[in-house]
């Protein structure tokens, strides 16, 4: 990893290159980058969870059951709901919310750079395992995307896994939040007051702060 | 806002054969009233509405329902209305600049606050009266526990029904219909999994109240027809009651409306109404051949009971941890 570079014998701080290849994502901390990555991250687990629902749709399309066990075609069904919502429509907004906000409000880039980051990585991870209950004994989560008990509890593998991962999932949201929170009280341009600024930042921040209230009840 | 012409007509010549829509908002206002017309006798055998019911409860959802959906159809074709219109009449390509001297009313604002605010509590006070109407369970005439379980529902009765007691499934031809690769085409099964083999009976013209639980999971006990719907939660007892209107005599039909699992699909809910003469009868029946399988049991003490259940008046509930009371 040395880099030839001329002469610098002070030390070698080479921040005035941006990194390539994998590093250049692994470790983005550009609102731009982790944006584009959320949105990216959102269609795969879109185009996931909509396979999902096309199974859904071909069991339902004719009376009686053609292809699937009802306890499938019941995974099939929480599934779906857990990775559009956690998976393809909250990462988009956040995705956008890291390209638009700081573009909207003058500010040079999201106030918590490496936060932002982490926020982001944390959801490959989380998504795996929840994906990954799909292919364990006992199957995927089929209590309903809203998880109550006692249904939720009957189930085996599943429980632990759909758990843990949503409490990833929120810790991930959570962060952002709290990142587009600091940024739009914080980093607004001279001149950008509050009442000047588009309709998206508003209702970005109003977004964030019923996230941070809501997250709880979802993990815990 | 009011939009002005420019003051040179800066129109462009309309080409050949095109003309400014000036029938739209008569085309808009005579669909909405063919559409009234329709939907105001309609009635829901097309599926596409509520069904009006049979119990007083349904028919007052029906109403509150078609009350409440025409004050949003109204003020749909209203803000609709003068949005589709300001965009066509005062669009651009036809000359039209905005006006940038009105920038703040507080009489406008107060108006439009006001007026919603009347709308709401116009729609606010029927719909809490139809809630504490269903909430008003006393005076029941005859009370029926039911019991949810994975995946069939328990009926015992209360009363003058006290003693009667069975479970309530899903009937053999659905059940084997509904398997994977039966076979067998859907279709060809009458009421295909909205049939049991012992559906619960209740008299007409009588208020009955039903009292929900379940052994294991939530669930939820659902006829369209009356107008009821209500969760069966383990641990908890809801309270639920319908009148069926006498003269409405007949087999309604609904579903387990709560995921409780596998086979949620495949736990109907069938009543048989009769009349309160009838009712009594088949209530005899069931107590008889209730005291045949009880003593034919006490000659072969081996043999199980597939009729009765426990006839006491406790309810019993689950000795699990999740009894959260």
């Amino acid at each position: 990893m040395a880099h030839d570079h001329a002469v610098d014998t002070a030390h070698h701080d080479h921040h005035d290159e941006p990194a390539t290849g994998i590093k250049r994502w692994l470790f983005a901390t550009n609102h731009k980058d982790i944006g584009t990555m959320y949105l990216v991250f959102s269609l795969i687990m879109f185009f996931i969870g909509g396979a999902m629902a096309m199974v859904i749709r071909a069991e339902l399309f004719k009376p009686g059951l053609q292809l699937v066990d009802p306890g499938f075609f019941n995974q099939m069904t929480t599934m779906h709901a857990l990775v559009m919502i956690f998976g393809a429509v909250m990462p988009s907004f956040v995705g956008l919310a890291n390209w638009m906000i700081p573009l909207q409000v003058g500010a040079p880039d999201m106030a918590l750079p490496r936060m932002n980051n982490f926020s982001f990585w944390i959801l490959p991870f989380a998504f795996t395992i929840l994906l990954a209950s799909l292919f364990v004994p006992g199957g995927a989560p089929a209590g309903g995307w809203t998880m109550y008990p006692p249904l939720f509890l009957q189930g085996g593998n599943y429980v632990a896994m759909a758990i843990f991962a949503v409490h990833l999932m929120g810790a991930s949201s959570i962060m952002g939040a709290i990142n587009v929170i600091v940024t739009i009280m914080n980093m607004r341009a001279p001149g950008m007051n509050l009442l000047k600024m588009p309709l998206f930042c508003w209702s970005w921040l109003i977004t964030a702060y019923l996230l941070i209230a809501v997250m709880r009840l979802i993990s815990v | 806002m009011r939009f002005t012409r420019a003051s040179v007509d800066h129109r462009l010549p309309q080409p050949e054969g095109t003309s400014r829509p000036r029938g739209f908002p008569w085309a808009v206002a005579l669909g909405a009233a063919a559409f009234a017309a329709e939907t105001a006798t309609a009635n829901t055998s097309n599926g596409y509405n509520l069904p009006i019911g049979v119990t007083d409860l349904s028919q007052s959802m029906y109403a509150l329902h078609m009350e409440v959906f025409w004050i949003c159809v109204g003020i749909a074709v209203v803000v609709f209305g003068a949005m589709i219109y300001s965009l066509v009449k005062f669009r651009r390509s036809l000359g039209a600049v905005p006006d940038t001297t009105m920038v703040h009313s507080t009489k406008v604002e107060v108006i439009w606050t006001i007026i919603p605010v009347i709308i709401l509590v116009v729609m606010a006070v029927p719909a809490a009266d139809l809630i504490l109407k269903q909430e008003d369970t006393r005076n029941s005439q005859l009370s029926i526990r039911v019991t949810g379980y994975q995946w069939k529902w328990q009926y015992q009765y209360m009363d003058a029904g006290e003693g009667v007691d069975f479970f309530s499934t899903l009937k053999q031809d659905s059940n084997f219909a509904r398997q994977l690769g039966s076979g067998t085409d859907p279709k060809s099964v009458p009421n295909y999994l909205l049939d049991v083999d012992k559906p619960l009976v209740i008299p007409s013209g009588t208020k009955v109240r039903l009292l929900l639980t379940s052994m294991d999971v939530i669930h939820a006990w659902w006829v369209p027809d009356f107008g009821a719907k209500r969760s069966a939660i383990p641990g908890f007892v809801n309270e639920l009651w319908f009148k069926v209107d006498a003269g409405k005599e007949g087999i309604y039909r609904g579903q387990c409306a709560a995921l409780c699992g596998r086979d949620h699909g495949f736990m109907p809910v069938v009543v048989d109404v009769r009349t309160p003469d009838d009712f009594k009868k088949w209530v005899e029946e069931q107590k008889g051949a209730a005291k045949q399988a009880a003593a034919a049991n006490a000659g072969a003490p081996g043999a199980g009971s597939s009729v009765t259940g426990s006839p006491t008046a406790a309810i019993v509930l689950p000795p699990t941890a999740h009894v959260l009371n």
